[in-house]
């Protein structure tokens, strides 16, 4: 059964690889000759739920998993850690209290972005509570004792894939439900590269090495959200429950 | 070959959105035209031909009490005697500077008002627990930013890292029942005015500290005119059946921020807001 879902997949990244268009054709560019970007996209898969391999259980659905080798070379301290998160993951998730969740995670959340493109900066505005990631073309990352949720990011172009190296996150976001984690040391490195006008494929590699003994990767296509008025709405995670408590005007 | 073909797109499309007498005198006659007309500035043009109104800029006003700066004068250490302060009401339609609330209304917002100093969880400010301000409160904050990405108008605040995505394409709105803490934008230059049609409002965030408030049927018709490189007239028509007796006006002026640099910083709100919001919530009345 296994085999047969590896099979499928294989099958799959090999009619995606078969219908990759030569560099040039079909991709959208910007008037810098850049591969466009721009436009509203949503990764499809239950990465949110676990990042690696996983059974359906009640709310949670089955999933291949996006770990390149589908492990997570921990440490073994932060191993126990992991083991310690997962049985805590119903309240410790920092998604239980509508945190910004992080780089990679707010990726795969299982909400739309939109990404805006301009030759010295592209913007990312996701839907999960309004998170907004800002990719800076230019300038470095700040001092280390800066530590953001969503990090610092500074992109360039190798061909046609962005590449985006974020740091100067904190430690306070989870790569899943499932209590995956990481320390403020941590460093992603992003390549989002298209291989059709509605189709891009996102890797991220993972550095940490307070909690990693190297460094890991994973991968996953995002879709184009190609829904008629297609626009991104709001899910105002924090305030759900609490409208209550405060003035509003008769309804 | 290919930089001339572009080059002609680019002159194709500044030609086609270059400001037509005609355009020009129906904004004229619009009933909610700004002190100075747009025709003396002409910004600079974006590769997609808007005129280029990005940077950072700074509200010139006050989101303590809209309805009276006076007010804001004796809460806050912003001197009276500071010219861009002064002055009773960001509201110049009606002029009495007043919100035309209908009578319940006036009552509501009176009782926030007299309990905002030290307020139980129903009269404190949305934006004090973090969530999003809303339009038009969003420019009347702090330091935000415009950006303009080919076919939009974006703005983002540092404060609780809102952002608002203006399409310039002309779609129409999100279907009604929607809400939204942002609203729903669709906006389009009209020669060097940014006009944008608001709808989709929730209910939720006020206008000011005070408790000046709308409804889910509140609609906002905004125009943004650059009078020079470093000035923004910003006008706002706020019409809402449900709660006020007739349309009302608020103006603000948006001043080019040079002190600021080139990038907006983080700033998690309700991550570090939580446990106040929890003791104020667990602890009503106190």
């Amino acid at each position: 059964m296994t085999t047969r879902l590896i099979g499928i997949f294989v099958s799959a990244v090999a009619i995606a690889a078969l219908a990759t268009p030569a560099a040039g054709q079909a991709l959208p560019r910007t008037a810098d000759g850049k591969p466009d970007l721009s436009g509203i996209w949503q990764a499809v898969n239950t990465a949110n739920w676990n990042i690696l391999a996983h059974t359906a259980e009640k709310d949670v659905p089955a999933g291949l998993g996006v770990v390149e080798g589908n492990e997570i070379p921990y440490q073994p301290p932060a191993a126990a850690k992991q083991k310690e998160n997962f049985a805590n993951r119903a309240t410790a998730d920092p998604e239980s209290k509508c945190y910004l969740p992080g780089v990679p995670r707010i990726t795969y959340m299982p909400y739309p972005f939109q990404i805006f493109q301009t030759p010295g900066h592209i913007a990312i505005t996701y839907e999960y509570v309004h998170a907004v990631r800002r990719i800076f073309m230019a300038g470095s990352h700040p001092d280390d004792d800066v530590e953001w949720y969503m990090g610092d990011s500074r992109g360039h172009w190798e061909g046609d894939t962005l590449v985006v190296d974020v740091k100067n996150f904190n430690d306070q976001t989870w790569f899943d439900r499932s209590g995956n984690f990481h320390s403020e040391a941590l460093h992603v490195i992003e390549r989002y590269t298209p291989v059709s006008a509605n189709n891009i494929n996102y890797e991220a590699t993972i550095e940490d090495p307070k909690v990693f003994t190297r460094p890991w990767k994973m991968s996953m296509p995002l879709y184009r959200r190609l829904d008629k008025g297609m626009r991104i709405l709001e899910n105002e995670c924090y305030a759900f429950g609490l409208e209550h408590t405060w003035l509003k005007p008769p309804q | 070959m290919k930089q001339s073909v572009r080059w002609s797109i680019v002159l194709a499309v500044v030609v086609a959105l270059a400001p037509s007498p005609r355009a020009i005198g129906a904004a004229d006659q619009g009933a909610q035209r700004p002190a100075a007309p747009a025709g003396g500035y002409a910004p600079a043009r974006t590769p997609d031909g808007q005129p280029d109104i990005q940077g950072f800029w700074n509200p010139i006003g006050t989101f303590y009490n809209i309805q009276d700066l006076e007010f804001q004068a004796l809460y806050q250490n912003f001197g009276r005697s500071d010219p861009a302060r002064r002055g009773k009401s960001l509201i110049i339609d009606p002029p009495d500077g007043k919100i035309p609330y209908q009578p319940w209304a006036l009552e509501k917002s009176n009782e926030v008002l007299q309990h905002h100093a030290d307020p139980t969880p129903q009269y404190l400010d949305s934006n004090a627990r973090c969530f999003m301000q809303g339009v038009p409160r969003h420019l009347n904050n702090r330091e935000f930013e415009i950006f303009q990405p080919p076919g939009y108008v974006v703005v983002f605040n540092m404060a609780h890292h809102t952002y608002r995505a203006i399409p310039l394409n002309g779609g129409p709105h999100i279907p009604e029942p929607i809400k939204l803490w942002m609203g729903d934008s669709r906006g389009r230059w009209d020669g060097n005015t940014l006009v944008v049609d608001v709808t989709n409002n929730n209910d939720q965030p006020w206008f000011d500290v005070v408790g000046s408030f709308h409804s889910d049927a509140m609609r906002v018709a905004e125009r943004f005119v650059p009078i020079t490189a470093d000035t923004i007239e910003y006008t706002s028509v706020i019409t809402d059946p449900k709660v006020y007796t007739r349309p009302w006006t608020m103006k603000l002026t948006f001043q080019r921020n040079k002190d600021y640099g080139s990038e907006l910083y983080e700033e998690a709100c309700f991550e570090g807001n939580e446990r106040t919001l929890e003791l104020m919530l667990t602890h009503p009345g106190r």
